[in-house]
């Protein structure tokens, strides 16, 4: 009789078990299906238009896109810099809650927005609520939450986080495609591609100082080598990096190591009212090194020349470098 | 004491102390010689006692120098609290890192640095001390209801408190962004680019730690004895118990304050110890002491060369030999020495 019951009462919880989830797919399964009524609608509706469904290769495989999205949500900053090159305004931005770390160039460019939380842990629900077409996310940070972030809206994944320089331009081609402004993504491209030449010619041939960008704060000093973000761009210009190997990108070094690479041009982005700088200004080593000697050591900021990484903030970050060094 | 084997116990424990200072010579000599910057063997030792103005005196004196001295002391201090905590709780497990005295000073520290970023460090001492006694106080209750601190009850409430404040810590910091990279390092334990300020901050703490401890060593070794007969004797034990919970929140929290949490030395030095030598405690305290110092210098050497040239926090170093040291502990039972 015990058993019985037991039987019983597992038999009821797996059937039960079996019925929602079945539930759940078939909800899943008819929103597709509308999903996909409504685009082949639009496709049969708007074919007199440029209006396409394209497969745009991310880093997690295929996203399809259909016309021209208008709500894109941007969940780093690099995909910000490269809607606003295109002349996009984001509807929703991952801006850590702060929206002083826009910067000035590209708040002149973009409108109001809503902010969707920090780039490490983007509110699912305010995205959702906002309906976007598109939603543009980070491969290191985001890709665990791909899934969910699909369910919203198509999704494409590129590197924002871990990439250098080319592979920035690299991202840029593929958000223009996404957006279906493949043209106006060239000619954006183009120009910027005319800028970086006129840039590179106002630095001389035979330039041989090396440059450091690096992050101070408290509790250390977080060098930007050759492979890095600012490290690589520099290094696209004919700036050579002090640091010229190392696997990762952005490494904690202390002060032997700064006397040991001993570069000609340092440029802080400061994190925090107190670094290790301030320490380390007391000690003969530090006034010693190359940089500070020459005075050629300067202050920038820390969300143009690292947070943003895009075609407009990689223009000002050299324009930047250029007057400091040669004005 | 042991009346059999004396002629025994008094070479290993000469053998020891002899150990413990070559060791301490040769760990504190490659803590200078170890770096980016590389410098003959020779002067390092030349650096050691002049300054010939060239570079590498001044990376040995102002860099090197000051590190290795930071090492010493905060190596000593962890393994004198790791061992005046397995006196008093009569338990091989006690140490720092499972008393939930470091996390609670971290969580403390972390608080402190969030919310008064221009907080001078001698200040940031004392959030310590108040952490490190919140943390100990916590994990000493709940291990000891329901009838005695049984070495297992302890370490479970350890890690239970030790995990709790560590999300507390976590939470702070993600809320925070921007000091993020700042605490995460730091959060591991190490001890590189400390300078001599850290020493002056250090040295008073440790010095009247030190002291105390040893004024206490001959009570603590009654205690060891058990409680019955540590009153018999005429022991004041809660006096006892008390001034060395004292003495632990002030050398674990000092400790903490300037090199993060390092786990591990606490629990495996008065254990090796006191294997090697017994338990008179006023033998055990000094003689921790100087292995504590060298386990965390040597430590620190080995941490620079995980991504040379790059640094690692030592506490990477001293949890991968210590966990199983500590399994091997718990394994055995917890026999209290």
């Amino acid at each position: 009789m015990k058993w019985t019951v037991r039987l019983l009462t597992i038999a009821v919880i797996l059937v039960l078990a079996a019925c929602g989830s079945s539930e759940e797919g078939q909800e899943i399964e008819s929103d597709e299906a509308t999903g996909s009524n409504n685009s082949e609608e639009t496709q049969s509706e708007e074919n007199s238009g440029s209006e396409e469904t394209r497969v745009i290769q991310h880093e997690m495989g295929e996203t399809e896109i259909s016309g021209q999205p208008e709500n894109v949500v941007a969940l780093e900053f690099s995909f910000v810099d490269n809607l606003a090159s295109l002349g996009v305004t984001p509807i929703g931005i991952a801006d850590d809650n702060d929206k002083e770390r826009i910067i000035e160039p590209i708040q002149e460019k973009i409108g109001e927005y809503t902010s969707v939380g920090t780039r490490k842990q983007p509110s699912l629900e305010v995205i959702s609520s906002l309906q976007p077409d598109l939603i543009i996310a980070d491969m290191k940070r985001h890709k665990d939450i791909y899934d969910q972030l699909s369910e919203i809206a198509p999704t494409i994944i590129l590197p924002s986080l871990a990439a250098d320089y080319e592979g920035i331009i690299d991202s840029f081609e593929t958000v223009s495609k996404a957006m279906g402004m493949e043209e106006k993504g060239a000619e954006v491209l183009a120009e910027h591609k005319d800028k970086m030449e006129t840039l590179r010619s106002q630095v001389p041939e035979d330039e041989d100082r090396t440059v450091l960008p690096a992050v101070v704060a408290d509790s250390g000093y977080y060098a930007h080598n050759m492979e890095s973000y600012t490290g690589s761009l520099l290094e696209s210009i004919g700036l050579k990096n002090a640091i010229q190997s190392g696997d990762d990108r952005y490494n904690k070094i202390n002060l032997e190591q700064v006397v040991e690479f001993n570069p000609d041009v340092m440029f802080h982005m400061l994190s925090g009212e107190q670094t290790v700088v301030d320490e380390w200004k007391e000690n003969e080593l530090y006034q010693d090194v190359s940089a500070v000697k020459n005075g050629e050591v300067h202050q920038v900021d820390r969300n143009m020349w690292s947070r943003f990484r895009g075609l407009i903030s990689s223009e000002k970050i050299l324009e930047d470098a250029i007057s400091y060094l040669y004005e | 004491m042991v009346t059999k084997n004396t002629t025994i116990h008094k070479f290993k424990l000469w053998f020891t102390i002899t150990l413990g200072v070559l060791l301490l010579f040769i760990s504190f000599i490659a803590s200078l010689s170890v770096g980016a910057y590389s410098i003959d063997f020779s002067q390092v030792l030349a650096a050691l006692f002049t300054n010939d103005g060239s570079k590498a005196a001044s990376i040995i004196q102002t860099i090197r120098l000051p590190r290795a001295v930071v090492g010493l002391i905060i190596g000593a201090c962890l393994a004198i609290a790791g061992s005046i905590m397995q006196s008093i709780t009569n338990n091989p497990l006690a140490s720092p890192q499972i008393f939930g005295v470091n996390a609670g000073a971290s969580l403390m520290v972390v608080i402190g640095v969030v919310l008064f970023p221009d907080l001078a460090p001698n200040t940031l001492v004392y959030f310590a001390f108040l952490g490190a006694a919140f943390g100990g106080a916590v994990v000493y209750y709940m291990a000891s209801t329901g009838g005695g601190m049984t070495p297992v009850k302890l370490a479970l409430a350890g890690i239970t408190v030790h995990l709790f404040l560590s999300s507390l810590i976590e939470g702070i910091v993600l809320f925070n962004e921007t000091s993020t990279e700042d605490v995460l390092f730091w959060l591991a334990g190490g001890i590189d680019g400390r300078n001599w300020g850290d020493v002056q901050l250090l040295l008073p703490w440790t010095l009247a730690g030190v002291l105390t401890a040893m004024i206490l060593s001959k009570s603590l070794t009654i205690l060891s004895l058990g409680d019955d007969l540590a009153k018999g004797l005429g022991q004041n034990i809660g006096l006892i118990r008390g001034a060395s919970a004292v003495l632990v929140i002030i050398l674990a929290g000092v400790s903490v304050a300037v090199a993060g949490p390092i786990g591990f030395i606490g629990l495996m030095i008065p254990n090796i110890v006191r294997s090697l030598i017994g338990s008179d405690y006023r033998l055990v305290i000094p003689i921790s002491a100087l292995f504590g110092a060298v386990l965390l210098t040597g430590a620190d050497v080995i941490s620079r060369y995980i991504a040379f040239p790059a640094e690692s926090p030592v506490g990477i170093v001293t949890a991968l030999i210590g966990a199983p040291f500590f399994l091997y502990l718990a394994r055995k039972g917890g026999r209290s020495s």
